[in-house]
């Protein structure tokens, strides 16, 4: 029995749940978790861990000795996380044809969970082929000098540049020499090409030298290129590094970069991916970044959803604090990490089969997470959804104003993804129009700038099939931040 | 089945918005501007570029009257910039310059926020806001979001609810 484990969050249950519950709870990880039927590495760790607390809190002797060892050292606590469901309907017609359900998720750090700044093993990597010459370069120096004098004396740093090679300029480390790293980070000059795998493994070598469950491990990507070769590996790479803890933030200066790749390593790693579209705002970028380092929550959050018979999940959408698309066929979805005051959301889109009556449950939600803070790692928090189906239902109830307004961004937002798909089938005239339609939703949103963006774009695609590098970058990573401007929504 | 009014896709029950074209497709209770039945209608050839973005703050006043045979009514205003047709509603926050609510808007199929009259210069502009059953300029149908020459005597049709402008 190890106290310092909380075995209740493994299970997913209230400290207060009876025999039943935890019975019940436990059987539920081993069907899924079970090595006979999930192979996965994390799997067969997530069993472990229910296993471990199912012995003790299953045999009453010992959950007394563990609960009162816990509350004697104080690790009594309540859940670290909320999750909120709230479905688009609490009551809906028995109907003919399926129907579609919405039901919106808010995680945030429960009000209780104190924040603690962990130290950071933070590495970063940074592009420094021929393209970054000039005033480019020196902004990045600045923001990396920025995040030096950031640092603690327990926190962690590495500096890789890299162009067609990687160099470890400053080497994983604790109590740096902040004038000694400055003069280092002076040396740096511009050369070659980009090739974005070396500056990865080099990168994710040095946090790995310092990797710890205790800190906030880390790496910082930032490029001005298109990367030659070697997109696969990155991806591997940072699927490799999500396993390991290791989070990801990518961060695309100027217009040549490639969007997709950047995004897909962040994604993929737990991580986000940031636009810069100007020099000047680098340091502020790097600024933002660290803060929020600074103040993880939670972290590899994963939400799993498993809908019930007769129930279809057909789309799961973030939709703060950005917005993204997520997949569904996969065991999980990863929602990268929280900070303190943030709040994380999801939509989900459920369809509901023809003739269903009653009380009926839609879904059961599982989120685990890592809360560094309190040492927990993996917690689990399990959360129902229900709704009513009642025959001959006349009056339906307004469905909740914050989910409308999270789905007209959204609806933007897919706008997007399909115009940049319609433009990789080289469907031009679609796109063009898709565009145009796009500003006038952004019109009704209040979203006048990147409207105008939008019809500009579209003007130009029409005259010459393509769109610019800038306007491209801007809607995308525009439209992905709609969520985080609350506006009011006028709809017709 | 709901069939999304302005691209035609087709969505489950309760779906809010459309992914294709990302228009609303639910307003609430029965509040709701229901698409008429489709008419023969011609769309109105229009060229690129919308100038409705820009107005002109230093024009001055012009009046100009509404007039709406079906319940006798002539509205008069001036306009120096904009003026915003539609049916109010308090619940969405949808206040237009001209509400026609009591021209038996809601009926006609006229949308909480239908079109808008701008002004650039001497020229007046007509400009259908996205709304549900769109808005007719002397018969031909307005491309939602391009603003079209307005000129004495025409004739509006926001919805069913015909009307005719006069410059006075």
């Amino acid at each position: 029995m190890d106290y310092r484990k909380d075995y209740y969050a493994v299970l997913g249950i209230e400290p207060s749940a009876d025999p039943e519950e935890i019975k019940a709870a436990y059987r539920a990880m081993a069907r899924r978790y079970h090595p006979d039927a999930n192979p996965s590495p994390e799997a067969s760790t997530r069993f472990q861990e229910a296993q471990e607390a199912y012995d003790v809190l299953s045999e009453p002797g010992q959950r007394r000795a563990y609960d009162r060892l816990r509350e004697r050292e104080g690790l009594k606590q309540p859940p670290a996380l909320v999750i909120k469901p709230v479905p688009s309907h609490q009551a809906l017609p028995v109907m003919d044809e399926e129907q579609l359900l919405y039901v919106m998720v808010e995680i945030s750090p429960s009000p209780t969970l104190q924040a603690k700044r962990l130290a950071f093993n933070l590495g970063l990597v940074v592009d420094r082929s021929t393209s970054m010459q000039g005033i480019r370069l020196q902004r990045v120096k600045d923001a990396t000098n920025y995040i030096i004098d950031f640092l603690d004396q327990s926190d962690v740093f590495s500096l890789v540049t890299f162009n067609d090679r990687a160099e470890v300029v400053i080497p994983a480390q604790p109590q740096l020499d902040k004038t000694l790293a400055k003069s280092r980070v002076s040396t740096v000059r511009s050369s070659g090409g980009t090739e974005i795998l070396q500056g990865l493994l080099a990168g994710l070598g040095e946090v790995d030298r310092w990797r710890s469950p205790a800190m906030v491990n880390h790496l910082i990507l930032l490029t001005d290129g298109q990367t030659y070769g070697g997109e696969k590996e990155c991806l591997q790479e940072a699927e490799n590094a999500a396993q390991r803890q290791v989070s990801i933030t990518t961060m695309g200066i100027g217009q040549d970069w490639n969007d997709k790749l950047l995004d897909e390593i962040a994604r993929r790693s737990g991580g986000r991916s940031t636009y810069i579209d100007s020099a000047a705002k680098v340091t502020s970028v790097f600024r933002e970044c660290v803060h929020s380092l600074a103040t993880v929550a939670a972290r590899g959050l994963r939400l799993a959803v498993r809908p019930a018979d007769a129930i279809r999940l057909q789309g799961a959408f973030q939709v703060a604090p950005y917005l993204q698309s997520l997949p569904t066929r996969e065991d999980s979805m990863p929602l990268g990490m929280i900070n303190a005051e943030q709040v994380c959301a999801v939509v989900l889109e459920f369809l509901v089969a023809p003739q269903l009556t009653g009380r009926v449950s839609v879904a059961s939600l599982e989120l685990s997470a890592d809360i560094p803070s309190v040492g927990q790692q993996s917690v689990m928090l399990r959360q129902g959804v229900e709704i009513e189906l009642v025959p001959g239902l006349e009056a339906v109830d307004p469905v909740p104003p914050s989910i409308v307004n999270a789905l007209g961004k959204l609806a933007i937002f897919r706008m997007q993804e399909k115009t940049m798909d319609d433009l990789d089938r080289g469907e031009i005239e679609h796109a063009s129009q898709r565009l145009e339609t796009m500003a006038t939703r952004l019109l009704n949103v209040g979203e006048n700038e990147l409207a105008k963006a939008a019809l500009l774009e579209a003007g130009r695609l029409a005259r010459t099939g393509h769109l610019s590098p800038e306007g491209r970058k801007r809607i995308r990573y525009g439209t992905r931040s709609l969520s985080m401007l609350p506006k009011e929504i006028s709809h017709d | 089945m709901i069939k999304c009014p302005s691209c035609g896709k087709r969505h489950p029950e309760n779906t809010l918005f459309c992914d294709e074209c990302g228009a609303y497709l639910l307003a609430e209770g029965r509040k709701r501007t229901d698409p008429l039945a489709a008419e023969e209608v011609d769309w109105m050839e229009t060229e690129m570029g919308t100038t409705g973005l820009l107005d002109n703050p230093d024009a001055e006043p012009l009046t100009v009257r509404l007039s709406i045979p079906d319940s006798g009514r002539q509205v008069e205003f001036t306009l120096t910039k904009e003026v915003s047709l539609g049916r109010l509603d308090p619940a969405t926050a949808t206040f237009p310059d001209i509400d026609l609510t009591t021209d038996g808007a809601l009926e006609k199929g006229v949308s909480r926020r239908h079109a808008k009259i701008t002004r650039k210069g001497a020229e007046l502009f007509l400009e259908d806001l996205g709304s549900v059953n769109g808005t007719l300029l002397n018969g031909k149908r307005l491309t939602p979001y391009l603003p079209h020459v307005l000129s004495d005597k025409d004739e509006i049709r926001v919805g069913r609810l015909l009307m005719r402008i006069h410059l006075v």
